[in-house]
């Protein structure tokens, strides 16, 4: 044997074969022998030829369901499938009550391509076993690959009732199904009382986009037995955690807060913080407040914990505009946390200060702050005061890397709206551009386009028309962006035009108005032939008209 | 004395070409555009639809066979230059003396120029429903911007057909099998739906059966290329049209089809001399084995028997002499991978004689890519499914042809589609 696992190991395949033949002759029911001859005459295309052998180890050992797999196998390849079931119910004999034999049967099958005939199989495993739900698993496999994901998802959950660690499966696969047959998946799992349908449910629900669902779907059958509770807990966690959208994150901030209601002291307070830090990205700072009553200055609780607490909650005040308790609590913390954490939630108050409107305070507060970050936020700070000029040099010092990736697109961005401007001091365009920062999109929008009306379209007028008209289609105001791309898109304006053609091209097919997108992007390609959005353009044209599929 | 013919029949060939082109001769200096199909061009695909949207205006247009790879020659209009740019595709200006001098390179070389006169009118065989697979062809028309209706067995078996100058057929199964899917996938919504549609529209044109209605589909695919008919092929409809014609009172329908086993002697009985490509095939006789016959060499639903994928070779034909041929290999690659269908390739074994042989896996027993003649018109048999998809399963979405803007493979079928529009004198082969 060992000749022949070390000819196999090296890749001469054809002479192992030969060695676990000869061990085969001495040991015909040497179930390790047959199965290494099986593995090595498959990459070399000679799979029929182990029948021999097969018929000589069945006659030798009667019970072994290694044995029988492979005669299942070695008949499905050379196409017998009489032979396959009579190897199957040989089998079943021998185990009686076992689904293997049936499993093992209808594998084969499938190999073959042959659904039908694997269907036969496990069902007539279930007949033959008595148990309505026997081989459900497999039947589910089958059921999917018809895109009969109702059948798949009935089969599944007694599949995990048996076998909780099929889960995993059954939501991978499930959760695959096309949107329109979604609703009808939900209606199937509402009608089932198991534990196990709940489970799948809510993680289903949190597949497809609806965490907060998926959530309540769990707890509203959770177990009483904590540990049940605990696991069934941590798996919704996990499908959580691969999102990171606001739903998601409350949802993580809840079940985090469950966990902890359902664990020892020192793991409750680590629990409580990953769910205040969910909590406070998701926005709902009450409940990162309730999280953290007591945390940061609890004693007993470990330093990490404690610091972690500690700048959740600077994060959660900055959010609440508590600047000055902010402050207060990250200087008591500056001993406890690294100096780069110590600066970024230094500038995180900084920003509310700019948030707030007061830009003066924020300006002292991030003083000489030579970081990137820094420069950059330096440069938020002269622009919103309508420092044209002070602002492109922060944000040329400050580099096109700082921050992270949507800062950084967003500086640059604001880079390019700035370079155009002659103007050296433009305070309502900052006051308008600080609209922005405070997520007031509708009345900067507006801002904007009054602040463009006083400018040439070649020297910032069209750049801040097309920012308004992307401000104004955010917040669902198309007629608005319609108008404004358009008065973006002129010619005295080259570098400004394309895009607002493209971002109009966009906004009518949205609309589904095709025939004017092509209209337009046939204009920007042919005036604009030198522009770098050209192949974008081209692109959409090619959706536009039905040319490539939609995706 | 040579030059000065040749100077004569560059005059002549400029003075064929649209009056557009005259327009444009008097304004601009550079009167016509040249499209090269080499390295160059940054979209070949787009280059056949700019060529066959000319051809719709009424315009002309020239292929340079064999020149960088199969150039076109268009006139330097306003609607082709503006055409152009919208499609991406990268044109030369071309003077006068530029033009006379590549009318000697293609006179002293293996290269011809051929006439593109008319937009052949293109109809796709392909079925109401929508199939989990996506189609080649149907993709690289839309891809490329030409214009084609659907058609299916009601206009094939009417009068419809003959109204086009140029059939599609993709993965249709002219057997009647449903793709010998039947048993494998029974249940699939839609192999639940394929089966409904084919069955109703055989008995609403008042046939027993799927197979036999699907047999007289393929005779009038056969009598439409018989009257002058351009046809072209890919997948399973090269393979199942050849056998649904010479099965001619033949049982070659698994009974789930048509109610009656196949016959056993079926191989024995066919009647080769109805097929256009194919004689002396043995048939599959599992129903439920996705494989019709030993036409396809690497049976791809065969366990056993499937092989595996390598390089097709396209071979080089005399553009003056066989321009039919050249035309329809003319490629900026001679080698491209393989693709699987229900049928990748046909074994050379089961070819006739009097087919032409445009590509082939050199050392193997099959080939990949064949044309010939059947009365008036030509057919052409293209094997696997997706040029740019080697393994497409049923299910896979369409592949998105703007990211392979070059391929070789799609440019074949693209080939096909323009070939048509040759002025008729010029094909010889």
């Amino acid at each position: 044997m060992s000749r022949a696992f070390d000819l196999e190991r090296r890749g001469s395949y054809a002479a192992a074969a030969e060695a676990y033949r000869s061990v085969l002759a001495t040991k015909p029911g040497d179930a390790s022998a047959l199965l290494g001859l099986e593995r090595v005459l498959l990459p070399i295309n000679r799979s029929a030829e182990i029948l021999p052998e097969v018929r000589a180890a069945l006659a030798a050992n009667r019970s072994s369901g290694a044995l029988f797999g492979v005669a299942l196998r070695a008949w499905a390849a050379v196409e017998e499938p009489d032979s396959m079931r009579a190897v199957a119910e040989r089998w079943a004999l021998a185990t009686p009550g076992d689904e293997a034999p049936y499993r093992e049967w209808g594998a084969a099958a499938l190999s073959r391509r042959d659904r039908a005939g694997a269907l036969a199989a496990y069902r007539m495993g279930r007949e033959r076993l008595g148990r309505p739900h026997a081989l459900a698993a497999e039947m589910a496999q089958v059921a999917l690959t018809d895109g009969d994901y109702a059948t798949a998802l009935r089969e599944w959950i007694p599949a995990i009732e048996k076998i909780p660690g099929y889960r995993v499966t059954a939501v991978a696969t499930l959760s695959q199904a096309p949107e329109a047959v979604r609703p009808q998946l939900l209606r199937l799992l509402a009608r089932e009382d198991q534990f196990a349908a709940r489970q799948l449910e809510s993680e289903l629900r949190v597949r497809w986009g609806d965490p907060l669902g998926g959530l309540r779907a769990l707890q509203s059958s959770l177990p009483a037995d904590r540990g049940s509770a605990v696991e069934a807990l941590r798996g919704i966690l996990d499908q959580l955690r691969t999102s990171r959208t606001q739903e998601a994150l409350l949802a993580q901030g809840r079940v985090l807060e469950a966990l902890a209601g359902r664990s020892s002291e020192a793991q409750a307070s680590r629990l409580r913080l990953e769910a205040a830090q969910a909590y406070s990205a998701a926005g709902d700072r009450d409940s990162a407040r309730r999280m953290l009553t007591g945390l940061a200055d609890d004693r007993t609780a470990s330093a990490t914990v404690a610091s972690g607490a500690g700048t959740t909650l600077v994060t959660v005040l900055v959010g609440d505009g508590k600047l000055e308790e902010a402050s207060r609590r990250l200087e008591d913390l500056r001993q406890s946390i690294s100096p780069e954490e110590y600066g970024s939630l230094h500038r995180s108050i900084v920003l509310g200060w700019v948030r707030a409107g007061e830009l003066g305070r924020a300006d002292s507060m991030l003083g000489a702050d030579s970081t990137i970050e820094g420069l950059a936020l330096a440069g938020k700070i002269r622009l919103y005061r309508g420092d044209v000029p002070g602002a492109i040099e922060s944000f040329k010092a400050a580099g096109p890397y700082a921050g992270e990736r949507a800062e950084a697109t967003q500086r640059t961005t604001l880079l390019a709206l700035l370079q155009p401007i002659e103007a050296d001091s433009l305070p309502a365009l900052g006051a308008a551009l600080l609209q922005v920062e405070r997520g007031d999109t509708a009345a900067a929008a507006t801002s904007l386009e009054q602040v463009a009306s006083q400018l040439p379209a070649a020297k910032g007028g069209a750049e801040l028309r097309l920012l308004a008209g992307r401000l104004a289609a955010a917040s669902g105001k198309s007629g608005d962006a319609e108008r404004l791309f358009r008065a973006a898109a002129v010619k005295e304006a080259p570098a400004t035009a394309p895009a607002a053609e493209l971002a109009l091209a966009e906004l009518l097919l949205g609309q589904g108005r095709a025939g004017d997108a092509v209209a337009r992007l046939e204009h920007l390609i042919l005036s604009y032939p030198e522009s770098a959005l050209v192949p974008q353009a081209r692109r959409t044209l090619d959706r536009a008209r039905g040319g490539v599929p939609q995706t | 004395m040579k030059r000065r013919e040749f100077v004569a029949r560059s005059c002549a060939g400029l003075a064929t070409l649209s009056p557009l082109s005259r327009v444009a001769l008097a304004s601009s200096v550079a009167p016509w555009l040249l499209v090269p199909m080499d390295d160059a061009q940054a979209d070949h695909l787009k280059a056949y639809g700019l060529t066959f949207r000319l051809l719709e205006r009424g315009g002309r247009a020239e292929w340079f066979l064999n020149y960088r790879n199969g150039s076109f020659l268009l006139p330097a209009d306003a609607a082709t230059a503006r055409d152009a740019a919208l499609a991406g595709v990268t044109t030369e200006p071309l003077d006068d003396g530029r033009l006379v001098q590549i009318r000697g390179q293609l006179q002293e070389g293996n290269m011809d120029a051929v006439p593109l006169e008319k937009a052949p009118k293109v109809a796709v065989y392909a079925p109401p429903n929508a199939a989990p697979w996506d189609d080649a062809v149907t993709m690289a028309l839309n891809y490329a911007g030409i214009k084609f209706d659907k058609i299916w067995d009601e206009e094939v078996v009417g009068e419809t057909l003959k109204t086009y100058d140029w059939l599609h057929l993709h993965h249709e199964d002219f057997t009647g099998q449903f793709s010998k899917f039947f048993l494998s996938y029974a249940g699939a919504p839609w192999l639940v739906d394929m089966v409904e549609r084919n069955r109703e529209v055989a008995r609403s044109l008042g046939f027993p059966s799927v197979p036999a209605e699907k047999k007289a589909v393929a005779s009038a695919i056969a009598a439409y290329v018989e009257r002058g008919g351009f046809l072209f092929a890919m997948c399973t409809a090269t393979e199942t049209l050849d056998l649904a014609l010479a099965a001619d009172g033949v049982d070659i329908a698994a009974s789930y089809a048509d109610g009656s086993p196949m016959d056993p002697d079926a191989s024995s009985r066919m009647r080769w001399d109805r097929a256009l490509a194919f004689h002396k095939a043995q048939l599959e006789l599992s129903p439920t084995m996705p494989v019709y016959s030993d036409i396809d060499g690497h049976r791809v639903n065969s366990p056993d028997r499937r092989q595996p994928l390598g390089s097709f070779t396209l071979f080089n034909f005399s553009a003056k002499i066989d321009p039919v041929a050249a035309m329809l290999v003319q490629n900026h690659r001679q080698v491209i991978p393989d693709f699987y269908g229900l049928t990748t390739s046909f074994t050379r074994d089961t070819l006739k004689p009097s087919v032409i042989i445009l590509a082939e896996e050199p050392g193997t027993p099959w080939v990949k890519y064949l044309h010939g003649e059947r009365g008036q018109g030509t057919w052409t048999f293209f094997g696997g499914h997706d040029p740019e998809d080697p393994q497409h399963q049923i299910g896979d979405s369409a592949t998105d042809l703007s990211l392979h803007p070059h391929s070789p493979g799609y440019r074949l079928i693209l080939n096909n589609v323009l070939f048509p529009a040759a002025k008729k004198k010029e094909l010889k082969t």
